[in-house]
């Protein structure tokens, strides 16, 4: 405190000039109309400029926070457009879609896995199909309290009802297991037309996906197999190496469904 | 010590009345009223508290922008020159600068012109600029102060001769 006091006498000079160039400055600001738009400009460029780099330094630091915003929007968006693309599904289900982050992926094994950071907590159940705004990337196979796994499309043992979009002839989806943006389309009879480019969409003949949702597109296909089938190579929308926000569709209707099978 | 109080209170008290009611009257080309209120601040015995320089500086700038209805132009040049005054007192007369009344008497001509010219001038710079107040205008503000200075120290010369001479 004495050392405070010190200071402030052995400055007393300075400080009383200031305190004088303040009123000065008070005085000259409120009399005289050139000063006080001076002045004023000042200020405004002060304070725009402040503004400007607190601002640019706090979205720096919101960035993850504008992340998520951005993801949950992603989410009305796509229940929004859920509602007009597949129709055969009822509001109910609309209404069940979940976003989840991925934790863990793999791309160079033949049986491939992804795991979210959501789990039966967040009414993850086994079963639900997977998607991103690409396009489909799974179905769930297991479910913890917190997270889950998923079976990528790029797995051996997946083997996912699709039809072409233009045709309607059904068909599946399965991977060799060799390229990561190539998947095979099977079961597509030679009588069907088709070229290359034609996009190839989930069928809705499964408790996973509802009609409609993309997979990807015809990059070559064969038709001079014996077995009265083509042999058609699919690049698929997603690209399951950079795979970061998911959406899994809960088909509340999967019950009623599977009843009238048990029948 | 009463004496040269009263002493310098009528000094400042006539300085202050010559100004008001003289020289702000003039209108030098048009445009330059001389600041011979500023004999006061180079008259100042340096062997006096600085605070009251200030504070002395304050009132007489502030009747000065008063009358003038410059709104504080004046006090700021005013108690800008007061507060930097003792490092211009160095660097115009040196080793000489804490001798009471060693810039009036016996000192080098070089000197107390230095030291007349530079308060004058600073004065002058910072109440231009205060008045214009527009970066534009550096020219017409650096020619302002320039003829107010010089007709400034002119003035302030010949009364300090005067003191001096008395």
């Amino acid at each position: 405190m004495q050392s405070i006091i010190n200071s402030i006498v052995k400055n007393r000079n300075l400080i009383i000039y200031l305190i004088l160039s303040f009123i000065s400055f008070s005085f000259l600001y409120n009399n005289s109309s050139l000063h006080f738009n001076e002045f004023g400009k000042i200020s405004t460029y002060l304070s725009a400029t402040s503004s400007k780099f607190s601002s640019s330094i706090n979205s720096y630091f919101n960035l993850k926070s504008e992340n998520e915003k951005l993801i949950n929007e992603n989410l009305q968006l796509k229940k929004m457009e859920s509602k007009h693309r597949f129709t055969q599904i009822n509001e109910d289900t609309l209404n069940s879609i979940i976003s989840a982050t991925v934790i863990v992926n793999s791309i160079n094994k033949s049986k491939n896995i992804i795991i979210i950071d959501k789990g039966k907590l967040d009414n993850i159940n086994l079963e639900m199909g997977v998607m991103s705004s690409e396009g489909v990337v799974g179905i769930v196979k297991s479910v913890t309290n917190n997270y889950a796994s998923i079976i990528s499309l790029l797995n051996t043992d997946l083997k996912l009802n699709a039809i072409l979009k233009n045709s309607s002839t059904i068909g599946s989806v399965t991977w060799d297991g060799l390229n990561a943006r190539i998947l095979k389309l099977n079961d597509i009879p030679l009588s069907s037309s088709l070229k290359v480019g034609d996009t190839v969409v989930t069928g809705g003949m499964s408790f996973y996906f509802p009609k409609g949702v993309p997979i990807g597109r015809i990059i070559n296909y064969d038709n001079n197999s014996l077995e009265g089938y083509y042999e058609i190579d699919i690049e698929a929308f997603n690209d399951f190496s950079s795979l970061s926000n998911l959406y899994i569709l809960n088909r509340t209707d999967n019950n009623e469904i599977q009843s009238l099978l048990d029948e | 010590m009463n004496r040269e109080l009263i002493g310098n209170i009528s000094f400042y008290t006539i300085i202050l009345a010559l100004q008001l009611l003289v020289f702000n009257q003039f209108q030098l080309f048009g445009f330059v009223t001389p600041f011979v209120y500023l004999i006061i601040f180079i008259h100042y015995r340096i062997s006096y508290d600085k605070t009251v320089l200030l504070l002395l500086g304050f009132i007489i700038g502030f009747i000065i922008d008063l009358s003038m209805q410059t709104y504080g132009c004046h006090t700021f040049s005013t108690i800008t020159i007061c507060y930097f005054r003792s490092r211009i007192e160095k660097s115009s007369f040196g080793v000489n600068a804490n001798l009471p009344l060693a810039m009036i008497k016996g000192t080098p001509l070089l000197s107390r012109v230095s030291f007349f010219l530079s308060l004058i001038v600073i004065h002058s710079i910072i109440y231009y600029s205060f008045i214009f107040f527009n970066v534009n205008l550096l020219s017409t503000i650096f020619l302002y102060a320039f003829i107010n200075s010089i007709a400034t120290f002119i003035l302030i010369w010949i009364i300090s001769r005067l003191i001096s001479d008395r």
